[in-house]
C-alpha cells in the first residue's frame, strides 16, 4: 500500500466518489481483501482503493487523479487471471471494470460487435447467438472472465488451434492512456492505419493503459461439429497422434489431451464416460461444413488408430458431445477429489516435442516427490501440467515452485515459451530471461515507456523486478464454488 | 557519400555487395537516388551496417524485393539502401509443427515452393510473389485475396528477429504457435515499413495445402447488386477463402468480360466441399442477378491480387481504401463517379469480404492536372473516412503526393506512434519521414 495520512486518504476517497458515485469506492481493509488476489492465490497485494467506474470518462477521470497524485493503478476484470497480473503490486488504485459490462452495438453485416471491457466473455456469444453468431476465443473460464481481461492477457482457449487467440479477433480499442487521455487504437475496419497499436496493446497485461471499448469480430456458427474421443494406452502414442493428425493435412478446431490421473479425477467427480484405465485420451473437435465432415472424421480416426489408439469414439449426439467437453472443462474442479491443492503451469512447446517434454515433466515432478495431472491444448503445444500438493506439509509448496521453474526451463530449452495464455504477470517475470535476452527485454521496455512513461500503470509486472508489496505465502489454491460444481475452470 | 564511409561499408559486406553510380537506378524512389546500396550477407553484417549508420547519423532504407518501395512519402533525406536479398535461407521447417523460420530476404514464391514440396503453405498471397520477400511482405503488411479466410500477417507471424536502430539484434515472439510471454513485438513490425527496425528473420504459422481449390466468377449488371450478394454470402454457411469484387476494367485484367461488375469467389477443401459450395453459391446468387457462373483458371489467383493495378498500361494514381465490408460497393461506385465527373476513368478491385478496396486512376497523356488528381483522391479519402475507414495513396506522381498527404490522418493515435518511433529510433534514421504521422 502507498503511505498516506488518514486525512489524505479520506480526501482522496471523497474525490474518487465525486467521479464514480457514492457506491463506487471501497477502502475498508475487509473489503480490500476481496481484491488481494486473482486466480493464482500464491500472490497477494492490497490496494488503497477499489474504484468502480461506469464509463470511459470516469475511468479517465480516475486515471488523471492517479496521475496527479503519482499513485499506481491497475485495471481488473473478473479476477480469473492466473499470473497475478491484475494485482496492485505497489498499492494504489484498482479500477474494477465490472460495472462496464454492456454490449454496445452489434453490426451483423460486418461481423463486428462493440463491447465494454467488463462484459463476461460468454455473454457476448449469448447476445449474438440467436442470430447464428458467436465470439470465437473461448478461455475455459469464459463463464466468468471478462473480455477486457482477455485483452490484457491475449487469452486463448481450446478452439484457438483453428481460430486464433484474442488478438486475432480484436480490431479496435478505445483506450484510456496512463495520463488519462482517451484515444482510439485501430477501429472497425480490418486494416489499421500506421502501426498496429491494437495488436501490440492486446497482451500487454494492463501496462499500456485501460481499454474502455473493444471492437471484436464475431463469427458465423459452423454448420456442423463433430467430436472424437481417442483413447491411448501410452502417452507417447497420444502425443504422436497429435502430429499425425497435423501431418495428414487436418486442422481440427481443437485437440485436447487428458491424462490418466485427470480422467480418474473427472470420472470420480462427474462420470463423463472417460476410460479410467487408459494412459491418455485426446478430445478432438472438427467443425465447418456438413459436407465432407465424415471424410475428415475418418481421417482423424485413421490417424489416431495408426498412432496406436486402442479405441476411437465419435460422440453420437449433442448430449454426448457436451458430456465429453464437460469432463475436459471440469478437470480443475475435479482435482479437488485427489489433492488438497494444485498449481497450474502454463508453457508452450513445438508440437513435435510433446513426447519428450511430457516425459521430462513427469521426471521433474517425481524428483520433487510430487504428482502431476495433465490436461491441455495439445494441438497448440500449450501444456498445463497441474502439480498436486498439500500446502499443510512443510516445504511442499516451495518444491512445487521449484519444479514449476524447472518445467519452464525445459519449455524454453526446446524452443518454446514460458506462457501460452496465462501471461507473465507477477508469477513469471523472473522467468523472462529464460527466453529473452537483455536486448530483447530492453526493447520491450522502450515500447512500454512509449505508452506508459511514468510507469504508474500496472507497475511491477512482465519485467524481471523486485516484488515490492506483494506477499507470497502458504495460502494455497482452493477451488471456487463454481469450479467445484464443474461449471467453470481455470483455463 | 564520403569515401571513408563507403570504404567502411565495403569492409563490412565486401566490395562486391556495395552498389553505386548507375547501378543505383533500380533503387530510385520518387526521384531520389540513394547514396549507395549495400547487401549484407549475414545478420551480423546487417547489425554492423546499422551500427555504422547510427554512428554517422546516416539514414537507411531497408529493401526487400522493392515491390512496396514507392509506398509512402517521398524520401526527404538522402541515405543508403539496405538490401536483404542475400539473407534468403529457410532456417527451419518442421512440418509437424506447422511453422517455418526463414530469413527476411527469401522470395515469397521460393518459400511457397519449398513449403509446397512438403504439402504446406504460408497462407499469405500478396501480389508480385515472384519478387516480394518475406520481410518485405511483413513490413508492408501485404495481403491477397485469400486473406478473406486466412487473415493477414498479424494472424500468421509468431516470431521476428530485427536489427534495431542502435545495431542490436532483438527477438520478439518465438517459434511456437501460441505465446503470450512479453509484449507482442511481431505485431509492431507488421506494416511498419522498416521504420522501427530491420526485419532479418521471421517465424510464421503454416497450413496444410488444401486437397482442392477453385475460383469462380459471376458477372453482375449492377455493382450494387454484387455488393448485396457479398452480404448474402457473408451471412450464409459458405466458407469461401476469397470474395473479391472487381469492376469491368479490372475484370478485363483477369481476362474475363463483365459489363459493370464481377464477383469472384474462391473455395478450398475436400473436392466434395468445393463442389457443394460452388453449387450453393450458384443458386444463392440468382436472385441478386448473378446468373452465369464460370470457373476461372488457377492463373487468375495472382492476377486477382493486382487486378485494378493491371487494368491500365499506365496508372496515374493508386489508392488503398480500408472500409467496412458493407460499404465496399458504394465506395467503388462513388469513387468511380467522382473521377468520371472530372473526365477521368478508373479501375476498381476489392477484397470485398474484408473491406480492402483499391482504386486506380488511368493516366491520360499530358492533360492530367495533378491538382485535379489530388482532388479526386481527396474525395475518395473523405468517402472512406465518412464510413469510419481510412485511405492512403499507394502510388502517385510526386506532384500529386505534394498536393495531398500520402497517408491518412492517424488522429491522436498518431502521437503514440510518434512516441514509439522516438523511443526505438531516437536518431530517426530508419526510413525517416516516409510513414504515417510524419514518422
Amino acid at each position: 500500500m502507498v503511505s498516506m495520512s488518514p486525512e489524505q486518504k479520506s480526501a482522496l476517497r471523497r474525490e474518487l466518489e465525486t467521479i464514480v458515485g457514492g457506491g463506487g469506492v471501497l477502502s475498508d481493509p475487509e473489503e480490500l481483501l476481496v481484491y488481494e488476489s486473482d486466480g493464482l492465490t500464491l500472490f497477494r497485494a492490497l490496494a488503497d482503493f477499489i474504484v468502480f467506474p461506469r464509463s470511459a470518462d470516469e475511468v479517465a477521470a480516475v486515471v488523471k487523479l492517479a496521475h496527479r497524485e503519482r499513485l499506481p493503478f491497475v485495471a481488473r476484470g473478473a479476477g480469473t487471471g492466473l499470473s497475478g497480473g491484475c494485482l496492485p503490486a505497489e498499492g494504489g488504485l484498482v479500477l474494477s471494470l465490472m460495472r462496464m459490462n454492456r454490449v454496445l452495438e452489434v453490426d451483423y453485416d460486418n461481423h463486428i460487435a462493440v463491447v465494454e471491457p467488463g462484459l463476461v466473455n460468454l455473454h457476448l456469444s449469448w447476445a449474438v447467438g440467436p442470430r447464428g453468431y458467436y465470439y470465437a476465443p473461448d478461455p475455459s473460464s469464459q463463464q466468468a472472465c471478462t473480455i477486457g481481461g482477455n485483452i490484457a492477457n491475449n487469452s486463448g482457449g481450446p478452439h484457438t488451434l483453428k481460430y486464433g487467440v484474442t488478438v486475432n479477433h480484436v480490431l479496435g480499442l478505445e483506450v484510456v492512456m496512463p495520463d488519462g487521455e482517451i484515444v482510439w487504437l485501430g477501429g472497425r475496419t480490418r486494416d489499421a492505419l500506421g502501426y498496429d497499436l491494437t495488436g501490440v496493446f492486446v497482451g500487454s497485461e494492463g501496462t499500456f493503459g485501460i481499454a474502455t471499448k473493444i471492437v471484436v469480430r464475431i463469427m458465423r456458427k459452423p454448420q456442423a461439429v463433430k467430436t472424437v474421443l481417442a483413447v491411448f494406452d501410452r502417452v507417447e502414442d497420444a502425443s504422436a497422434a497429435v502430429s499425425a493428425i497435423i501431418a495428414r493435412g487436418l486442422v481440427p478446431a481443437a485437440v485436447e489431451m487428458i491424462d490418466q490421473l485427470t480422467m480418474q479425477a473427472v470420472e470420480d467427480a462427474f462420470g463423463c464416460g472417460y476410460p479410467r484405465d487408459a494412459a491418455a485420451a485426446l478430445l478432438i473437435e472438427l467443425d465447418g461444413l456438413a459436407v465432407g465432415m465424415d471424410t475428415q472424421a475418418a481421417r482423424i480416426v485413421a490417424a489416431c488408430r495408426d498412432s496406436g489408439a486402442r479405441d476411437v469414439r465419435l460422440a453420437a449426439d449433442e448430449a454426448e458431445r457436451q458430456l465429453l467437453w464437460k469432463g475436459r472443462k471440469s478437470a480443475f474442479g475435479a482435482y479437488g477429489r485427489v489433492s488438497p491443492a494444485y498449481m497450474v503451469m502454463d508453457g508452450v512447446i513445438p508440437r513435435t516435442r510433446l513426447p519428450y517434454v511430457l516425459g521430462r515433466v513427469n521426471e521433474i515432478v517425481a524428483a520433487h516427490g510430487l504428482r502431476v495431472g495433465n490436461v491441455f491444448h495439445a494441438g497448440d503445444g500449450n501444456l498445463h501440467p497441474n502439480i498436486l500438493y498439500d500446502p499443510r506439509k512443510p516445504g511442499e509448496e516451495a518444491r512445487v515452485v521449484e519444479a514449476g521453474a524447472q518445467i519452464m526451463k525445459v519449455c524454453a530449452e526446446v524452443g518454446g515459451s514460458i506462457s501460452g495464455e496465462h501471461g507473465i504477470g507477477l508469477e513469471k517475470s523472473d522467468f523472462m530471461p529464460f527466453i529473452f535476452s537483455p536486448a530483447d527485454l530492453a526493447f520491450m521496455h522502450k515500447v512500454k515507456i512509449a505508452f506508459n512513461p511514468t510507469g504508474l500503470c500496472n507497475p511491477g509486472k512482465v519485467f524481471p523486478t523486485k516484488k515490492s508489496c506483494v506477499e507470497t505465502g502458504p495460502v494455497a489454491y482452493r477451488p471456487h464454488a463454481i469450479e467445484a460444481q464443474g461449471l467453470a475452470q481455470r483455463f | 557519400m564520403p569515401a571513408p564511409l563507403l570504404d567502411k561499408l565495403r569492409t563490412i559486406v565486401g566490395s562486391g555487395h556495395v552498389l553505386g553510380g548507375v547501378e543505383l537506378s533500380p533503387y530510385v524512389v520518387d526521384g531520389r537516388t540513394p547514396e549507395a546500396a549495400v547487401f549484407p550477407g549475414s545478420v551480423e553484417e546487417v547489425a554492423a551496417v546499422v551500427s555504422l549508420a547510427a554512428e554517422v547519423a546516416m539514414p537507411l532504407f531497408p529493401w526487400g524485393g522493392g515491390t512496396a518501395a514507392a509506398v509512402g512519402v517521398p524520401p526527404p533525406r538522402a541515405g543508403v539502401v539496405l538490401g536483404l536479398s542475400r539473407l534468403r535461407a529457410i532456417v527451419e521447417h518442421e512440418p509437424g509443427d506447422l511453422t517455418v523460420t526463414a530469413q527476411a530476404g527469401v522470395v515469397m514464391r521460393e518459400l511457397q515452393a519449398a513449403l509446397g514440396a512438403r504439402g504446406q503453405w504460408l497462407s499469405l498471397d500478396p501480389p508480385d510473389a515472384e519478387r516480394a520477400t518475406l520481410g518485405g511482405v511483413l513490413a508492408a503488411n501485404a495481403s491477397g485475396p485469400r486473406r478473406h479466410l486466412y487473415g493477414t500477417a498479424r494472424d500468421l507471424l509468431i516470431g521476428v528477429t530485427v536489427v534495431t536502430a542502435d545495431g542490436s539484434v532483438v527477438r520478439g515472439g518465438g517459434r511456437v504457435v501460441k505465446n503470450v510471454a512479453g509484449y507482442d513485438l511481431p505485431k509492431l513490425f507488421i506494416g511498419s515499413h522498416g521504420t522501427l527496425g530491420v526485419i532479418v528473420e521471421a517465424t510464421v504459422k503454416l497450413r496444410p495445402r488444401p486437397d482442392e481449390e477453385r475460383l469462380v466468377a459471376l458477372p453482375f449488371e449492377r455493382l450494387k447488386d454484387a455488393g448485396v450478394a457479398v452480404r448474402a454470402i457473408l451471412a450464409s454457411d459458405l466458407i469461401p477463402n476469397a470474395i473479391d469484387l472487381v469492376d469491368a476494367a479490372a475484370a478485363r485484367a483477369l481476362g474475363v468480360a463483365a459489363e459493370t461488375a464481377m464477383l469472384v469467389v474462391g473455395f478450398d477443401g475436400l473436392p466434395e466441399q468445393v463442389d457443394w459450395q460452388v453449387g450453393e453459391l450458384a443458386s444463392m446468387m440468382r436472385p441478386y442477378g448473378g446468373h452465369a457462373l464460370m470457373t476461372l483458371p488457377p492463373a487468375a489467383w495472382p492476377a486477382l491480387a493486382r487486378a485494378a493495378q493491371d487494368a491500365f498500361d499506365v496508372p496515374a494514381a493508386v489508392m488503398t481504401l480500408s472500409v467496412l465490408p458493407s460499404l465496399v460497393a458504394d465506395t467503388m461506385e462513388q469513387g468511380a463517379s467522382s473521377a468520371r465527373q472530372r473526365g477521368l476513368s478508373t479501375a476498381w478491385s476489392a477484397h470485398a469480404g474484408v473491406g480492402l478496396v483499391i482504386g486506380v486512376v488511368r493516366a491520360d497523356g499530358e492533360r492530367q492536372d495533378p491538382a485535379m488528381l489530388a482532388a479526386v483522391l481527396a474525395e475518395w479519402r473523405a468517402g472512406a473516412r465518412a464510413g469510419g475507414g481510412h485511405a492512403s495513396i499507394r502510388w502517385a506522381p510526386l506532384a500529386v503526393k505534394a498536393a495531398l498527404p500520402v497517408w491518412d490522418d492517424a488522429g491522436p493515435a498518431g502521437r503514440i506512434m510518434q512516441r514509439i518511433k522516438a523511443e526505438l529510433d531516437p536518431q530517426n534514421l530508419l526510413n525517416p519521414g516516409r510513414f504515417v504521422a510524419g514518422i
